[in-house]
């Protein structure tokens, strides 16, 4: 039985569909993120799974149970908000204990509690403090300690890291992810940030428009993005409408595009003569190889330490590549190739 | 250097604040110094409990001390209590929600002396309310509802005009607790109750402490409503100084005075405290 099944979900806000026949479920112990651009429908979607919204169509399950009617203080979930929501009259500790004083808790239980979570979260040091008087990293722990208090059945995050530094982002991420994994939580996840979502998840949800374009392991989703929105959206790929000429050997089809002739490897082979495919700058090779070799002019180049981001004019189109140690200008004439499996059909465009 | 830069500061801080505590402890230096024997317009001045004395030992200063204090804390209390759910009913827009604002602070430019004939209009023997009771044969005949000593009429139009200075203040206040703030607590199981106890009210209680003292007071020392619509066998600590002053006797009324400006400083301390103590939201 699935934690958390949400089934068929419609939410509207008078003519506007945020989210359009979401169906989905998180196992029990699972992290799932739902990634997708501002206004896709993610938070909302969170909402819903938290009691804060009612859906218009549909039906939520947690642990089984039909709660969708059922009010937020009434589930068994515990919210990590993007702003944190500490109560600023509150010290830490009260903060914590606020959830363990409405379940009624004996004050014992709630004191072991209390230092438990403290201990897990590491701040023993501040819970007479007011938040005001806190880091960012500190409150984002403290609302983080707050949620697993309760010892929620299910975790939602929605965008917690968003007001952090990028190093402490990475600290907190590491923290966040080791705690829901040491308390065996269900978490459900909401970014908009890709590189969050393939560090932390078990799965990915990626959305768009309020529908869900893919879902899959990190790498899955990473690898073979089945959309164009996917691709673009999670490593930037370069997407090209291709045609198919044919298939040059076993899984091996010949297809042209703006770049050139391309050879794309595929098991399952092309859904459609006209078909978008997509490659990922990271995968371009220096230098020429037996397949799909292609002569550039660097347009614009910029170091990134451990790589080199160059956008180049190839064939009659610009695509971006990423190679190690690139010492190629702008003006230059480079070639670079890619490999036929790093290559992928996307599905054909509506 | 230092000690220049605060002369500076306290020179260029003259005209302005220098002028108001000036005006300010000049009014409470002369009813102080009145109300012991200072300032005597018809006798010997000097230093003298006996306008204190005499004064304090009357019925009738006891009773407006009563009267003004019932009248100061009801009003408080009644406004604020009336403003809360108002302030929370209208703490997110909904279609229609700015016209229930303006209509509820509508009173705020209405005077107080036109509100309390046009509510005397109502009231009075032969008011609206009257007419319309014994229109439907509710009442037989019309009531005498003005002089009820219990002053429910006063209250009401205390309440009516303060009420909406309570709600600007309250609506401010519960406006600027964040939805994220709410939906935590109700996500760790706070009801609606609790989520008013824990969370609003000890976020919004600096506005409510403010709304009730700034009301005490002004209810207080209410001489306007008093003498329009107010019960005439009662009579206010602001009626009881006019009456002295009336009469020429500038140090009984001073020491009226001094009780009055000495009740609002308790009355505003006791308020704000209880309201502190009673919604201060701490889990300890």
């Amino acid at each position: 039985m699935p934690a958390i099944s949400i089934i068929d979900v419609v939410m509207r806000f008078d003519r506007f569909t945020a989210v359009d026949h979401v169906s989905l479920d998180v196992e029990e112990g699972e992290f799932v993120t739902l990634l997708g651009p501002s206004g896709c429908g993610k938070t909302t979607l969170l909402k819903l799974v938290s009691g804060f919204l009612q859906p218009t169509e549909g039906r939520i399950e947690i642990e089984g149970r039909n709660v969708t009617g059922v009010p937020p203080e009434a589930r068994n979930t515990a919210m990590c908000f993007q702003s944190y929501a500490l109560f600023p009259h509150l010290t830490v500790a009260e903060n914590i204990a606020f959830g363990l004083r409405q379940k009624r808790l004996p004050a014992a239980e709630r004191r072991d509690r209390l230092a438990d979570v403290t201990g897990q979260v590491d701040l023993g040091d501040h819970l007479p403090k007011l938040p005001n008087q806190l880091s960012g990293g500190q409150q984002q722990r403290v609302a983080l300690g707050r949620a697993l208090a309760v010892r929620p059945y299910v975790i939602l995050f929605d965008e917690p890291l968003s007001n952090l530094d990028a190093k402490l982002r990475e600290q907190v991420r590491y923290e966040i992810r080791k705690i829901t994994r040491d308390f065996g939580l269900t978490a459900i996840y909401v970014t908009h940030d890709q590189s969050e979502a393939l560090a932390m998840s078990d799965r990915i949800f990626v959305m768009n428009g309020g529908r869900l374009e893919q879902s899959g392991a990190p790498e899955e989703i990473y690898r073979h993005p089945r959309t164009r929105f996917v691709a673009d959206f999670i490593g930037s790929a370069n997407v090209l409408d291709a045609e198919v000429v044919g298939e040059i050997g076993p899984n091996l089809w010949q297809v042209t595009t703006a770049l050139g002739p391309l050879a794309v490897s595929s098991e399952t082979g092309p859904a459609a003569r006209r078909i978008p495919v997509a490659w990922r700058p990271e995968t371009a090779r220096d230098g020429a190889a037996a397949h799909n070799t292609v002569e550039a002019v660097v347009r614009h180049r910029s170091f990134q330490g451990h790589f080199t981001d160059l956008i180049v004019d190839a064939g009659t189109t610009t695509q971006r590549l990423q190679l190690p140690r690139s010492a190629a200008r702008e003006g230059a004439q480079i070639t670079f190739s890619i490999a036929p499996e790093d290559i992928a059909f996307l599905e054909p465009d509506a | 250097m230092r000690l220049g830069r605060t002369a500076t500061i306290l020179l260029l801080l003259t005209p302005g604040i220098g002028l108001i505590v000036f005006f300010i402890g000049a009014v409470i230096y002369i009813a102080i110094a009145q109300s012991f024997g200072y300032y005597n317009l018809l006798g010997e001045s000097g230093y003298s409990l006996e306008f204190w004395e005499t004064l304090t030992g009357r019925k009738a200063y006891a009773r407006s001390v009563r009267y003004s204090l019932y009248v100061g804390f009801w009003s408080a209390i009644l406004s604020v209590a009336l403003a809360y759910p108002l302030a929370l009913w209208l703490r997110k827009p909904f279609t229609g929600s700015l016209t229930v604002s303006a209509i509820l602070k509508a009173p705020l430019l209405v005077h107080g002396i036109v509100a309390a004939f046009l509510f005397l209009n109502v009231i009075s023997f032969h008011g609206i309310l009257n007419q319309f009771m014994v229109w439907t044969g509710i009442f037989d005949e019309p009531r005498r509802l003005q002089n009820d000593d219990n002053a429910i009429g006063l209250l009401f139009l205390q309440v009516w005009k303060n009420m909406p200075f309570a709600l600007l203040l309250l609506t401010g206040a519960v406006q600027a607790i964040s939805d994220d703030v709410l939906h935590a607590a109700q996500d760790l199981g706070a009801g609606a109750w609790a989520r008013f106890r824990k969370v609003i009210a000890p976020l919004s209680v600096s506005a409510m402490q403010a709304a009730l003292i700034i009301i005490f007071i002004g209810a207080l020392a209410d001489f306007t409503f008093q003498t329009t619509i107010g019960p005439t066998n009662r009579q206010s600590l602001a009626q009881y100084m006019t009456f002295f002053k009336e009469r020429g006797r500038w140090n009984d009324a001073a020491v009226v005075g001094v009780t009055l400006m000495a009740l609002s400083l308790v009355g505003a301390i006791v308020l704000a405290a209880a309201a502190r103590l009673i919604f201060r939201g701490r889990l300890r």
